[in-house]
Formats: C-alpha cells, sequence, structure tokens
C-alpha cells in the first residue's frame, strides 16, 4: 500500500480539491495520499469532501497555519 | 496498515467550547492532554455571528474569533490537537483506548465533549442533498455561493433567524419556513424584530418541508402546511436547515448511559457511569446550551480527570503497595469516635513500622479513594492488605485486635 504526496502549498480552493479528486482517481484502495496544505478553507472542503466519499480523513497541523490531510482510499 | 499506538494521560473527543476548556485546564495541570476534533475547532459556537452574552466581551465577539482565542490557549498551554474522526472507544478499567483510523490512543482518563450535529428534517429525497448539493447548515460557510441567489431557511429558533439575516447580505431573497403561526417564531425578540423588518426576508408560515427535489443539486423545496395539508413548490438555489440538534453518541451508546435522546447522563462533577470517564458540553444532558455553560462543564471535566488520575497512581503506589502488609484506616475526621481511635492505629504505626505501611483515608475529603476499595464499608474500618490484595477487613477497632490481625496475617 502506497503513501503518495500532493503538494498544494500555496494554492487557494477549490484547487486543492480539485487535484486532490484527480490523484485520488488514480489509486488503489489502501492507498493513502497526503495533502500538503495552507489555505484554511481547503482544510475543510478536501475532509469534507473526502469523508462523504466514505475514505478515511485525518488531519495534522505540522506549522503554525500548515496542514497535511491524510486521506485513506477506502472503495 | 498496522496502528501506531501512543499514551496520553487525558483524550479529550471534541474541539468545541467544552473540550478546548477541558484541555486549558488539563494542559495547565501539566497532564499530557490530547484533543481530537473531527472537522474543524471551535465547535458549534463557530456557527454563531454574533456571541453578545459571554461575559468578558461586552462589545461582542464573532463565536470565530471567541473560538480561535480558545484554541491558541489550550495551545499554549502544550495541548497535542489531532484533526480527525473517532471511529471507537474502549473506555472500562484503566487503560482507555480511542482509536483513529490511523492511531490508537491509551488514555487514563477520557473526557466526552463531543456536542451534537444538526438535525434533519427527515422530508423526502433530502440525503440527496446534502451538505454541497444544496442542503446546508452553515451560513457563515456557504453564504458567498449563493450570492444574488434564492435560498430557503427552515426554523425559526435564534440560529435559523440570525444565520438568515445574515444571509440577506449575499442571497436576493430568503425564504423562511416557519412551523408556528403567522408572527411566531423561537428566536429572541430583538432577532425577530430585525428580521421582520428586513426586506429581503420572506416567511412562510405553518409549514414544515416535505421533499427536497433537483437533478444533482437542489432546486426545488416542496413545503407543506401543517394546518390545510396544501403542498407549496418554492423553486430555490440551496437551502439552510436550522432546526436544532443531536447528540453525537453514536460510537458511546454501549458503554455510556444516554438518555433516550442520546444525551450523556452526567452528576454534577461531570462523570458518567464508568469511572474516569467524564462529559461536557452539549452532549451532556443539561439546561442550558451556551458557550458560558459548556466552559463550566469543561472547567469541572478537567479538574475531575486530572483528581481521577492522581487518585489513581496514588491508590495504586501507595495505597496498594506491595512491599510490606498494608493497613489501611478508613474515618471521618469529623466522627468522634474515629478520632479517638486514630490514637490506637498510629500507635500501631510507630510499633510496627518496619513490617506495616499505614494509609489514613478520611472518606468524608477522598469519597473516590474509599469507592476504589471497592467494598460498603462503615467508618471507622480498617482493611489489611499483602501483596497488593485484601485481605480482610477489621470493624472493632482497638490496639490489642490490630495487634491480633497483623500476627494471624504475619503467620
Amino acid at each position: 500500500m502506497a503513501e503518495l504526496r500532493l503538494d498544494c502549498l500555496g494554492e487557494a480552493c477549490p484547487v486543492p480539491l480539485l487535484k486532490t479528486q484527480k490523484k485520488m482517481e488514480g489509486m488503489k484502495v489502501g492507498d493513502i495520499l497526503v495533502v500538503e496544505i495552507d489555505h484554511s478553507c481547503a482544510m475543510k472542503n478536501v475532509p469534507e469532501w473526502a469523508r462523504k466519499e466514505g475514505h478515511n480523513v485525518e488531519i495534522e497541523e505540522v506549522d503554525d497555519g500548515q496542514w497535511e490531510i491524510y486521506i485513506e482510499k477506502t472503495k | 496498515m498496522e496502528k501506531k499506538h501512543e499514551y496520553y494521560d487525558v483524550v479529550i473527543i471534541g474541539g468545541g467550547a467544552a473540550g478546548l476548556t477541558s484541555a486549558i485546564y488539563c494542559g495547565r495541570a501539566r497532564l499530557k492532554t490530547l484533543l481530537i476534533e473531527k472537522s474543524l475547532l471551535g465547535g458549534l459556537a463557530t456557527y454563531t455571528n454574533e456571541i453578545a452574552n459571554y461575559p468578558g466581551f461586552p462589545d461582542g465577539i464573532t463565536g470565530l474569533d471567541l473560538m480561535k482565542l480558545f484554541e491558541k490557549q489550550a495551545k499554549n498551554f502544550g495541548v497535542d490537537i489531532k484533526l480527525t474522526d473517532v471511529k471507537s472507544v474502549q473506555l472500562r478499567g484503566e487503560d482507555k483506548t480511542v482509536e483513529t483510523f490511523r492511531v490508537i490512543y491509551h488514555a487514563k482518563s477520557v473526557i466526552l465533549a463531543s456536542g451534537g450535529k444538526p438535525r434533519l428534517t427527515k422530508a423526502k429525497n433530502e440525503e440527496n442533498f446534502l451538505y454541497d448539493k444544496g442542503i446546508s447548515f452553515c451560513a457563515t460557510c456557504d453564504a458567498a455561493y449563493y450570492t444574488d441567489k434564492t435560498v430557503m431557511v427552515i426554523g425559526s429558533g435564534d440560529a435559523a433567524i440570525e444565520e438568515g439575516m445574515f444571509l440577506t447580505k449575499f442571497a436576493k431573497k430568503v425564504i423562511v419556513s416557519v412551523i408556528h403561526d403567522v408572527g411566531i417564531m423561537d428566536a429572541n425578540k430583538i432577532a425577530q424584530e430585525q428580521a421582520l423588518k428586513n426586506p429581503k426576508m420572506q416567511f412562510l408560515w405553518n409549514t414544515v418541508v416535505d421533499s427536497f427535489e433537483g437533478e444533482e443539486r437542489l432546486n426545488k423545496v416542496i413545503l407543506k402546511n401543517v394546518k390545510t395539508n396544501e403542498l407549496i413548490d418554492v423553486t430555490v438555489d440551496g437551502c439552510f436547515l436550522f432546526i436544532g440538534y443531536e447528540p453525537n453518541t453514536e460510537i458511546l451508546k454501549e458503554q455510556i448511559k444516554l438518555t433516550k435522546q442520546g444525551y450523556i447522563i452526567t452528576n454534577e462533577k461531570m462523570e458518567t457511569n464508568i469511572e474516569g470517564v467524564f462529559a461536557a458540553g452539549d452532549v451532556r444532558d443539561k439546561f442550558l446550551k451556551q458557550v458560558s455553560t459548556a466552559v463550566g462543564d469543561g472547567a469541572i471535566a478537567g479538574v475531575g480527570a486530572e483528581k481521577y488520575i492522581a487518585e489513581s497512581e496514588l491508590f495504586q503506589n501507595e495505597i496498594m503497595q506491595k512491599e510490606k502488609i498494608g493497613l489501611i484506616y478508613l474515618w471521618s475526621a469529623i466522627d468522634e469516635k474515629c478520632r479517638n481511635l486514630l490514637v490506637h492505629v498510629e500507635k500501631v504505626e510507630k510499633e510496627f513500622k518496619d513490617e506495616i505501611k499505614v494509609n489514613k483515608i478520611d472518606v468524608y475529603k477522598n469519597a473516590g479513594l474509599a469507592a476504589r476499595l471497592n467494598m460498603q464499608l462503615d467508618v471507622p474500618a480498617i482493611v489489611y492488605t499483602k501483596n497488593g490484595n485484601i485481605i480482610k477487613v477489621l470493624n472493632d477497632i482497638s490496639y490489642e485486635n490490630i495487634c491480633r490481625d497483623l500476627k494471624i496475617i504475619n503467620e
């Protein structure tokens, strides 16, 4: 099971969400995508979308105002 | 994927006003504290535009700004914060666990401050349009999307009316569906007056949602007049539900005692039915749900967790020690007989100080500690232990009787 990273630093909504959706398409079940963001709006819509899709989500604040969203593809 | 194990003194579930306050108290007590929040910190308060009755802010403050201050204060005290969903909990016993999708967190004490989620109308097709498909719960979050569009608000409480007015800053029209008769709303009077004067707001009285309609996105809400049963088609671009909250206690119900509605039952010390597990804020069965009461709950739960952990350590390391024969004197300082017998106990303590370890528990001051002995005991009483196990209870206390007992235990 692979762990992939997606750099969305400096990118405003909805770019991180669109990139995440695209990247997830090509992933296998069980793979984990780590999305790096620093726009707080992406902290809302990316996890919201991923949870609604049924994936597992965890957000970690790696620095002040910078986050990593862990998404495990479940289906 | 193998889950990681991490160890904390306290794990707090929920990052609203109650959880953050508990975190502040636990952090300040130098406990290793983790707070887990499933979406964004701040909880329900961040959905309120203006908080005018939280003491200390005479000019008012937005819910978002107030919660940012809570968060900063918790972080100042070294609290770890994780933004993720709790998948399951195991709350019984000393080693309690809280599991997320990547980690199993072990805690000595757990504080449940998971609040609630918006209640749904249960009307037809509702689940097809939730969140980004047209049914929303947060005007602050989604208002801008509805610039120059028509939206509906369901409900007439403070949140419905205040958020409805906020929406008029963006939307061209805000239609409010109210279940009550003409002119009756649940919101505070000031909000009601302002709303009725607002030219962009329109009210549909005596109505509830019958169904939600649309293709990909919601474009129509069909209301039903509760008096005439007449169906009313209303074309909208979005709909906001403000009809109350339901507690987030789904994962707790096998372990924690809940009310019929699903709220956690606690006593005034925020203790639940499980030792070392506390609840605070909107998730509790309580009279008033406000930031100010959540803060009070959070403080009590935080201090409760600290005391529970300190007591556990004292109990294990001192009272149930294994080095010597243990003599635990359960007494009450306000009882004369207990005070008189203290002399006997202290005489024994002096004489046998190499062989026995004496602990005195004032059951009035340390009820929790006494309860851990797992016995219904009338004071005064003496409990003997050997190798950390209780072996005998003495009620007829005297110097002679203690000496006799110690002799027997020593053999």
